[in-house]
């Protein structure tokens, strides 16, 4: 599903060049519920920038189900993270402007879906709201709910388009214990319930309990990567994940959008 | 509706303040445009409206050398069997010294215009009758009417004096006559006869020695918009005639060229009005793009292409745009409306003549609904600019 390949990023030039992540390669499969842990100013926040296209890097590879990444354009790169991805952010990130329905929609709406009440964007947006425990905050503005309403909603946010991966930027960072270990069940049941896979960036490894991977940054370098029962991860090309495959034939709660004109163009390399 | 213009509204109606201030800049730009409009353009319609009301009516007709020596009634005929006239009047001109004595003392004033008019054609195609303020109109042969200034320069000369009037005749001989003041005329804006005195045409043509001859003719329509078609049929009638037919365009241009200039001016800067309502809604939108940073940044990271931020912050200054055209456009015609209904005046003199310009209020409107889309291309393009990774750290 995903296959990183000697990614490295620099920033600056000559001698005020810094080199955030150097040579990392790794892969993540289908299904798969992954940390990436390590120390502030350790480069994990890069590498999910590049997982998730925010940024480029320097060199190296990006793979994600078939499609090189690293050889999108700015359009190409808007489109596939609007399709293939979903983002949870620290901060939840949600638009203040927009209702939490509003919030769940928009990518939906971004990929050429209406606001049409009734419609299917609205009703899987409110499926997804029931699912993370939402609906009642449907049509509250983004700014009047708790932090952890907030980022169950991003999360329901991060799922409307039935993305390939879901890219969580330290999703519990921001909050309380309590709403903290409701975030990361959420995402774990819905990890399991609809095989999505799931990268999360964390400081708060103890929360996770048992993943089925844990890949660890540390001074740039992509140096462990390690399954959670402590076997060594198979090389590129790798193998369903254990939990992900027995998760893999539940049925998904949310529909997947249906195939616009944008998205039957889109031809991967 | 798209999310494209359900965020635009959202973030604009969202910061009150600059949508505000953002309409409140077009609104601006726009109402120094109508009250440019009401003060100058009706300050320069008023004085057209005078020029053709005291001096040429519609259409003025002269002769191309000297006095038209046509008889009277067959040239004022003529016009008046036109269904499109309203009605002729002759005038006859001429400088003049008058004298008067006030206790005891003889005051004189040298070189007065003079005016000759037929009192009962002249007030059906001229107004200089109603600005007679003191006394009445020259219908007696042995009257005259002294503008107000003429009326002050002679000590204060009322309806009643008695005045000596003298011209030099077509033969260089003084010709004296002794007329009662029956009214003093009083007309604010420069085009009446404040600086003139008017007479009966007869007792001037007498004195001028010029029976039967005519210095102009002013005719009033009754359907302006045929003024130019009847002068051409009146010259096409009368070819071997020396007449000059002119509209009253024609016949002031060089006097209304110079308010024309000055009217071009003063719109120069009611548009330079406008345009610093485009910088500031520049200024606005950029603000509105710096405090969405982070908006922009999520939006991007969702998959929001570079076009999508644009349009988003483009439909704004469509909104900004639409808004204060509204306002703007609602503030200057209520302002039109006013100044129509109080008939607001020049220097607290001069009645405007206010009208609605229907195409210049839509032009304006349309103007500045681009100005505010053009002045939002720039911030739009900034946005699009921001790096999604970093707008999104953005606070």
């Amino acid at each position: 599903m995903l296959r990183a390949r000697s990614v490295t990023k620099s920033y600056g030039q000559d001698a005020t060049r810094v080199t955030a992540l150097r040579d990392a390669s790794f892969d993540i499969r289908r299904g798969e519920f992954v940390l990436i842990v390590g120390a502030s100013g350790s480069g994990k926040t890069t590498l999910l920038n590049m997982i998730g296209l925010l940024s480029s890097p320097t060199s190296g590879r990006v793979i994600i189900e078939g499609v090189d990444t690293t050889r999108l354009d700015s359009s190409g790169m808007a489109a596939f993270r609007n399709r293939r991805l979903g983002f949870v952010a620290q901060f939840a990130n949600l638009l203040v402007d927009l209702t939490i329905l509003e919030n769940v929609m928009l990518p939906r709406q971004i990929a050429g879906g209406g606001w049409s009440r009734g419609g299917r964007p609205r009703r899987d947006a409110l499926e997804l709201l029931r699912s993370v425990g939402l609906e009642a905050q449907a049509a509250q503005r983004a700014n009047k709910v708790s932090g952890g309403q907030a980022q169950r909603a991003a999360i329901a946010r991060g799922l409307i388009n039935r993305p390939s991966i879901v890219l969580a930027d330290e999703p519990t960072g921001n909050l309380d214990s309590v709403s903290s270990e409701s975030v990361v069940r959420l995402m774990k049941d819905t990890a399991r319930r609809l095989n999505q896979t799931f990268v999360v960036v964390t400081h708060d490894r103890e929360y996770f309990g048992e993943v089925d991977r844990v890949i660890t940054v540390s001074d740039g370098r992509v140096y462990e990567e390690e399954e959670e029962d402590g076997r060594r991860a198979p090389g590129p090309g790798g193998r369903q994940g254990g939990a992900a495959a027995a998760a893999a034939a539940t049925a998904p709660v949310v529909p997947a959008p249906a195939p616009t004109a944008a998205r039957q163009r889109e031809v991967l390399p | 509706m798209g999310y494209r213009p359900r965020l635009a509204k959202r973030m604009l109606f969202n910061r009150r303040g600059s949508l505000i201030g953002a309409v409140l800049a077009v609104t601006i730009g726009i109402l120094v445009i109508h009250v440019n409009f009401v003060i100058f353009q009706g300050l320069y319609d008023a004085i057209v409206r005078d020029i053709g009301d005291y001096r040429t009516g519609d259409i003025i007709v002269t002769d191309e050398d000297s006095f038209i020596t046509k008889s009277e009634l067959a040239v004022a005929s003529w016009f008046e069997r036109n269904p499109s006239v309203e009605a002729v009047a002759p005038r006859i001109s001429a400088s003049a010294e008058i004298n008067i004595t006030k206790s005891g003392r003889l005051i004189e004033e040298t070189r007065v215009p003079v005016v000759g008019v037929d009192p009962y054609r002249d007030i059906k195609a001229s107004t200089v009758h109603t600005t007679v303020s003191d006394g009445s109109y020259v219908f007696a042969r042995n009257s005259v009417v002294l503008g107000t200034n003429v009326a002050r320069d002679l000590g204060g000369a009322t309806v009643g004096d008695s005045i000596k009037l003298m011209v030099v005749d077509r033969w260089g001989e003084e010709q004296i006559r002794r007329l009662v003041v029956s009214g003093i005329a009083s007309s604010p804006g420069g085009q009446g006869f404040d600086y003139s005195a008017v007479m009966h045409i007869h007792t001037l043509r007498d004195m001028m020695a010029r029976d039967g001859e005519t210095g102009s003719f002013m005719v009033k329509m009754a359907d302006e918009g045929q003024a130019a078609a009847v002068r051409d049929l009146f010259l096409r009638s009368f070819p071997s005639d020396d007449f000059v037919a002119e509209t009253i365009e024609e016949a002031s241009e060089e006097q209304l060229q110079g308010f024309r200039s000055g009217i071009a001016m003063i719109n120069m800067i009611g548009y330079f009005g406008m345009m610093s309502s485009a910088f500031a809604i520049v200024t606005i939108q950029m603000m509105i793009v710096n405090g969405k940073t982070r908006e922009i940044g999520i939006l991007r990271a969702l998959g929001a292409r570079r076009r999508d931020v644009l349009v988003i912050f483009i439909m704004q200054g469509m909104l900004i745009g639409a808004i204060g055209a509204g306002v703007g456009t609602a503030a200057g015609l209520s302002y039109t409306f006013y100044a129509k209904e109080t008939k607001m005046s020049f220097n607290n003199s001069l009645p405007l003549e206010v009208s609605y310009d229907w195409a210049k209020i839509l032009q304006t409107a349309l103007m500045s609904f681009a100005l505010a889309i053009l002045a939002s291309l720039y911030p739009s393009y900034r946005a699009t600019r921001l790096v999604p990774v970093e707008a999104m750290r953005a606070v």
